[in-house]
């Protein structure tokens, strides 16, 4: 049975901490300086009238990904549960998909000189039905990880309840990962 | 905790010699070595990455740590932990780590060591501190760990009152305990659900936009030191109204009628130029407060700013609690229900008590910090103690004198206010251990440095954790000692042993000491040694809520005698540890000492000291006050900390982002850069803690950033000893 | 918010660098002067006797090899693992421009080669040193009897080779920059700009015994129509970005009026490399001047401006994204 996995990301439960961010690390031994998930934060507004504007920077696993469309090699690749993957021995690193993603999510591991980026831990982790590393982290439950042919599945409950947004949904990439977008404070 | 204080009387027992005979019920055969050793696949274990002591759970594969995150067998955690937990394995594998013991060549504190083996160390230490004891006695030598760090004493005095339930809650004022910043897993998860709830309500006052206040309804930029001002409104309008729990008052306290006549003047129009906030609000919160009723919190926990009236802030945000009579009560604030409690209450054994498993001679030597004596920190809790005390009574020799100081993995040089005079104080000791992963600042001043095992290598004692059930958690050893580092425990039994007296520890090894804590129970040892953490099948109580005690009579019958006609636990809340057993809303015994510090009141609150701005400091969420900056995994996330500061402030002293320049007041003068952003106010500063550090071995932080604790004062809070943690500075351009 | 995620540094790595810059220029290069040789040869030659070559279609043939070899090479010594550059040639996608590319390069660059040694068949076979490649020039002569068909086919294989690289940015609607659907059309004209300015320059300092000056003469026209084309295309370029929806617009500004590359473009792309020309051809053309000198320096600068067209679409394009 094929799965639909979705990814969400409550912006108003981040709080920034970068937990997601080390166990990500921890858990894929990515390189030093280099990472697959950073949450940023930024002030809006003037004081004291203030908002905290939280993005979560990461591979959002497109259904139309344009890193494999234009990956010479077949490297990157969709696998059958449509996750994006990358197979490290036929990738030569020529980084057209790095910039072909307009997420940012990828980028060169130093030490082995292929294209790395977040694979929703699914060696390690989904595929043995864990959550990934950083949403089994996550302080505050910001995230959110399921299969959405799963009617009983938190992600699916969960969609059907908030309202989603879809990171650059305008170019018709089509995520699996969406965010719940933050509901206090001046938003510019 | 516990064996911190064995620490403390450590030396006094090989005066003394009081006896302990050793006992150990229980079979340890029946646990055997692999239950000692825990699952190998999975290993869950206490974090000791910060002192919140989260349960955690380490994945191991082929003896090495894997992924580390939250033991979901602690329900309040589930899976989830901070970055600076998970970055445990970051502290393990570390290079720049201590490895073996070092004995100082140079002079003190001029970073020459040469290695030695834990023999040749150990003996060393044994003999210089019976030599000490010989000579000045045992009470000459301090023992300090972490735990008494940034002891905010408060807190002590606080937790007889046990912790807020956020989850029921349905209006939380928060006076900068930025549970978001510096987390507390099962605290900051309850509080971020609670504020992504939109039926909720949360209003924060923090001089500083903290992620905490992005979080909130309502944000209010409140002068730094002013909290109490505000309270003192709150309960005026409150009084002036009748608005409040009078039954409450009346049933369970003592003093109403001195706070009537303290607040009499603390009106929301005097508390507006204090404060900076509009004497409307005032009114609003204080009528929105009163409707929502007992389910509010009014969170005393740790704040953004203290001041000298340190006590008074967080005794009138607790009596601001009582008001609305919120105690014991669904949604409110409760009292931590142990074992002991628990049990008594049931009159049966539901769950079981522990063995102190540390000799502890009741010897009367007063302390050198003054805590828990009569004087200047008498309320003090003795488990805590208040180290910015420490450098004067080392100068002064008094109250007696000082010659050694064996400190565990806790870096005072950074931490604690003004560390140029604990350096100068440091300077006279005869002999200094310093027992730490790193060679720190603190490290660099010792005779000799231990290189201590990680909280990843470390089989300990169990612990006690109560929240609205009892819990014990017990750390376990996660890989094996690297190296050749030791635990502290081992190194004290070790010492004891050496120094002849450790026939007077029932126990040898930690397993023994397990299995003396625990009085045999070898399911509880199981238990925790497979789950690291044991909690009981014991309905979560609150006294004062009738459906909560009716549930708890139907599990435990025999507690039905000792509910009310309102079928409360009323006796609960009259069977307090006050001298009267109730609640104290004046105390006589405070009064007698501390004059004018009986009941809440507007007392020294100014922060500036004459100075344009104050600097105001805090945690970030991916550090600790001190202990994490140089850990590859945090450093990489922030490795140095500019000073946050207002635009309009920075434009006043012609700096632009990044800019160089100088905070300085009567102690100091202190290099700093610029951070501009609209999330400060304009006439407060703020750093985060733990940077500009002078240890060259920390590679990583050496020479980077700001120490903000150079610029405070040693002065602490009246009567309660807690680290006045901001300062007013002036900006002085480089 | 005091940054405390660590770096960013990944968010803006210029990924495709000097390399790709010099790569682009010289696949344009490459094509550009092999459809300039084979135009000259179709329109100007073709009373001539066919074995004397004119002195621009011998610098066409020498020039398209060995540009497109050095740029085969930069583009393979760039990649982050040269060695594992074989799996170009064993996989293929066909959604990806560069899988396409390399198709077109397969076919161009062995017929570019065929081309050149038809061209230089004689002082091949004159040569006792290149007497090993006698075997091949066997069998390149028996070709002689497809030579239009292989022109046809070349011209259209160049015109690829020389369009692809345009279609290798702007298929990438995450930079605005190269987003442009006629990013292909504006580095096809500069490709054939440098065609001309490098055949005249190569044949000028190499093959001066052929020099037809009617052929000089026919090419600094073709320029001149070429710049000509070029300018309102850049124009409709930036006018296409600021109408275009998302992060285009801001992009465009900041790339023709912040930092540096601002001032690449106006100086070099449009003031050295299509201003100057233009003013010299004009002039040139006008008082019938073709002194040596003079047309060397032209066509120099019209090479550094194409080059500098390159450099400022691979920089500008990574580093304003709007």
């Amino acid at each position: 049975m094929q799965k639909q996995y979705r990814l969400l990301y409550d912006e108003n439960l981040c709080i920034g901490c970068q937990a997601c961010s080390i166990a990500c690390r921890v858990e894929n031994s990515v390189p030093d300086e280099v990472y697959r998930v950073q949450v940023h934060m930024q002030t809006m507004g003037i004081f004291p009238n203030l908002g905290m504007h939280y993005e979560r920077l990461s591979c959002v696993m497109c259904e139309n990904p344009p890193c494999v469309s234009v990956c010479p090699t077949n490297a990157s690749f969709q696998s059958k549960d449509g996750l994006v993957h990358i197979d490290e021995k036929s990738c030569i690193s020529c980084k057209y998909c790095i910039l072909a993603c307009p997420y940012h999510a990828r980028f060169i591991n130093p030490l082995k000189n292929v294209v790395e980026k977040c694979t929703f831990c699914y060696e390690t982790r989904v595929s043995k039905e864990l959550s990934p590393a950083c949403v089994s982290i996550c302080p505050t439950d910001a995230l959110t990880f399921g299969d959405m042919r799963q009617s009983n599945s938190l992600v699916y409950q969960k969609s059907h309840k908030e309202v989603l947004l879809f990171p650059k949904a305008h170019l018709g990439t089509k995520p699996k990962v969406a965010f719940i977008p933050n509901r206090k404070g001046a938003k510019s | 905790m516990a064996y911190f204080q064995a620490r403390r009387d450590f030396l006094k027992l090989a005066t003394t010699g009081a006896s302990a005979t050793v006992v150990i019920p229980g079979s340890l055969g029946a646990l055997g070595d692999v239950a000692l050793r825990g699952e190998d696949k999975f290993i869950r274990s206490i974090c000791e990455m910060c002192s919140s002591r989260c349960p955690m759970e380490a994945r191991v594969v082929n003896g090495k740590t894997v992924l580390i995150q939250g033991n979901a067998f602690a329900k309040e955690m589930g899976t989830s932990l901070c970055a600076k937990g998970v970055a445990g394995a970051s502290q393990l594998y570390d290079s720049q780590r201590l490895v073996k013991p070092l004995i100082r060549t140079g002079k003190r504190g001029e970073n020459k060591w040469r290695e030695a083996s834990w023999d040749e160390a150990l003996s060393l230490i044994s003999t210089k501190l019976s030599a000490l004891k010989e000579r000045y006695g045992a009470r000459s030598v301090i023992f300090s760990a972490k735990t008494g760090e940034q002891y905010d004493l408060l807190r002590s005095f606080a937790s007889a009152f046990g912790s807020p339930n956020f989850e029921n809650s349905t209006y939380i004022l928060n006076f900068g305990h930025n549970l978001f910043e510096g987390l507390d897993i099962p605290l900051t998860k309850a509080m971020a659900h609670f504020s992504a709830d939109p039926s909720k309500k949360l209003v924060v006052f923090d001089p500083r936009f903290s992620v905490m206040a992005s979080k909130a309804n309502e944000w209010h930029p409140i002068k730094a030191g002013s909290d109490l001002a505000f309270v003192l409104a709150l309960l005026h309008v409150w009084i002036r109204d009748g608005k409040f729990d009078k039954k409450f008052i009346e049933q369970y306290t003592l003093g109403f009628d001195k706070l009537v006549e303290s607040v009499k003047e603390t009106t929301p129009q005097w508390q507006q130029s204090l404060t900076g906030i509009d004497a409307k609000v005032v009114e609003r919160i204080a009528a929105e407060i009163y409707t929502s009723a007992p389910r509010c919190i009014i969170d005393w926990g740790h704040k953004a700013t203290t001041t000298k009236a340190e006590f008074q802030r967080t005794r009138a945000i607790l009596m601001a609690n009582i008001l609305m009579g919120n105690v014991e009560k669904e949604g409110g604030i409760y009292f931590a229900k142990t074992a002991e409690r628990i049990n008594a209450l049931a009159d049966e054994r539901v769950a079981p008590e522990l063995n102190d498993p540390y000799p502890r001679p009741r010897v009367n030597e007063p302390r050198i910090d003054g805590a828990g004596e009569e004087g200047m920190y008498r309320f003090v809790s003795r488990s805590h103690g208040v180290l910015q005390a420490i450098p004067d009574a080392i100068l002064a020799q008094k109250p007696y004198e000082i010659k050694g100081w064996f400190l565990t993995r806790h870096n005072p040089l950074v931490t604690v206010a003004h560390p140029q005079k604990m350096k100068e104080a440091m300077e006279q000791l005869e002999f200094i251990v310093v027992n730490d992963v790193y060679l720190s600042d603190t490290a660099m001043m010792a005779d000799v440095v231990l290189p201590e095992a990680t909280y990843l290598e470390r089989d300990e004692g169990i612990s006690k954790s109560a929240f609205k059930t009892p819990t014990y958690m017990m750390r376990n050893r996660i890989v094996a000692p690297m190296h050749h580092t030791k635990s502290l425990i081992e190194v004290m039994r070790d010492l004891a042993e050496r120094m002849g007296f450790g026939s007077h520890y029932a126990w040898k090894s930690i397993a023994e000491l397990r299995a003396f804590q625990a009085k045999g129970d070898a399911e509880l040892l199981q238990t925790l040694l497979m789950r690291g953490v044991a909690s009981f099948d014991v309905p979560p109580l609150l006294a004062l809520q009738p459906s909560s005690v009716e549930r708890f009579c139907e599990r435990y019958p025999k507690s039905s005698v000792l509910r009310d006609t309102q079928g409360v636990f009323s006796h609960f809340l009259r069977s307090l540890k006050t001298p009267s057993k109730k609640i104290e809303i004046f105390s006589a015994e405070v009064e007698k000492t501390f004059k004018g510090y009986g009941v809440p009141r507007s007392v020294d609150m100014d922060v500036t000291q004459g100075h344009p701005y104050v600097l105001t400091s805090g945690k970030s969420a991916v550090h600790t006050n001190g202990h994490t900056q140089n850990i590859p995994y945090l450093n990489m996330l922030l490795s140095t900390n500019p000073i946050w500061m207002h635009p309009s402030t920075a434009k006043a002293h012609g700096l632009k982002m990044g800019d160089t320049f100088y905070l300085q007041n009567a102690i100091s003068k202190e290099k700093a850069t610029v951070f501009i952003t609209e999330g400060i106010r304009p006439d407060t500063l703020f750093a985060y803690m733990g940077f500009g550090r002078d240890a060259p071995q920390l590679k990583r932080t050496h020479g980077k950033g700001t120490n903000p604790s150079k610029l405070l004062s040693l002065e602490s809070a009246t009567l309660c000893g807690a680290m006045i943690t901001n300062v007013g500075v002036t900006i002085v351009k480089a | 918010m005091s940054p405390m995620w660590g770096s960013v540094e990944q968010y803006s790595t210029i990924h495709w660098s000097w390399a790709i810059a010099i790569y682009l220029f010289l696949a344009g290069l490459s094509s550009g002067s092999i459809i300039v040789a084979l135009l000259v040869k179709w329109n100007r030659h073709e009373r001539s006797n066919s074995s004397i070559w004119d002195a621009m279609i011998k610098a066409g043939s020498v020039v398209a090899p060995t540009a497109i070899f050095l740029g085969l090479l930069l583009l393979v010594v760039d990649l982050g693992r040269p060695l594992s550059f074989y799996w170009l040639l064993i996989r293929y996608n066909i959604t990806s421009v560069m899988s396409l590319g390399v198709l077109f390069l397969l076919i161009y660059t062995p017929i570019v080669v065929v081309f050149m040694l038809l061209v230089f068949e004689r002082s091949v076979i004159k040569h006792p040193f290149l007497a090993p490649l006698e075997g091949l020039i066997n069998l390149v002569k028996s070709f002689h009897s497809y030579a239009k068909i292989i022109e046809y086919f070349l011209f259209a294989a160049a015109l690829c080779v020389g369009s692809y690289t345009g279609f290798l940015l702007s298929v990438l609607y995450a930079i605005p920059l190269w987003n442009s659907p006629l990013l292909p059309i504006l580095f096809l004209t500069s490709s054939l700009s440098s065609g001309v300015a490098v055949n005249i320059l190569i044949g000028l300092l190499f093959f001066k015994s052929t020099i037809n000056t009617e052929s000089i003469k026919y090419l600094l026209v073709l320029d001149t129509r070429v710049i000509l084309t070029e300018l309102p295309l850049l124009g409709l370029f930036f006018i296409g970005l600021f109408y275009a929806g998302g992060d285009a617009p801001s992009a465009a500004k900041a790339a023709l009026t912040e930092g540096f590359w601002a001032g690449i473009f106006w100086l070099g792309v449009i003031g050295v490399g299509l201003g100057l020309p233009l003013l010299t051809v004009i002039v040139a053309l006008r008082s019938h001047v073709y002194r040596v000198g003079y047309i060397v320096i032209n066509s120099m600068v019209v090479i550094l401006g194409v080059l500098m067209l390159r450099y400022y679409i691979i920089y500008a394009g990574q580093i304003y994204l709007g």
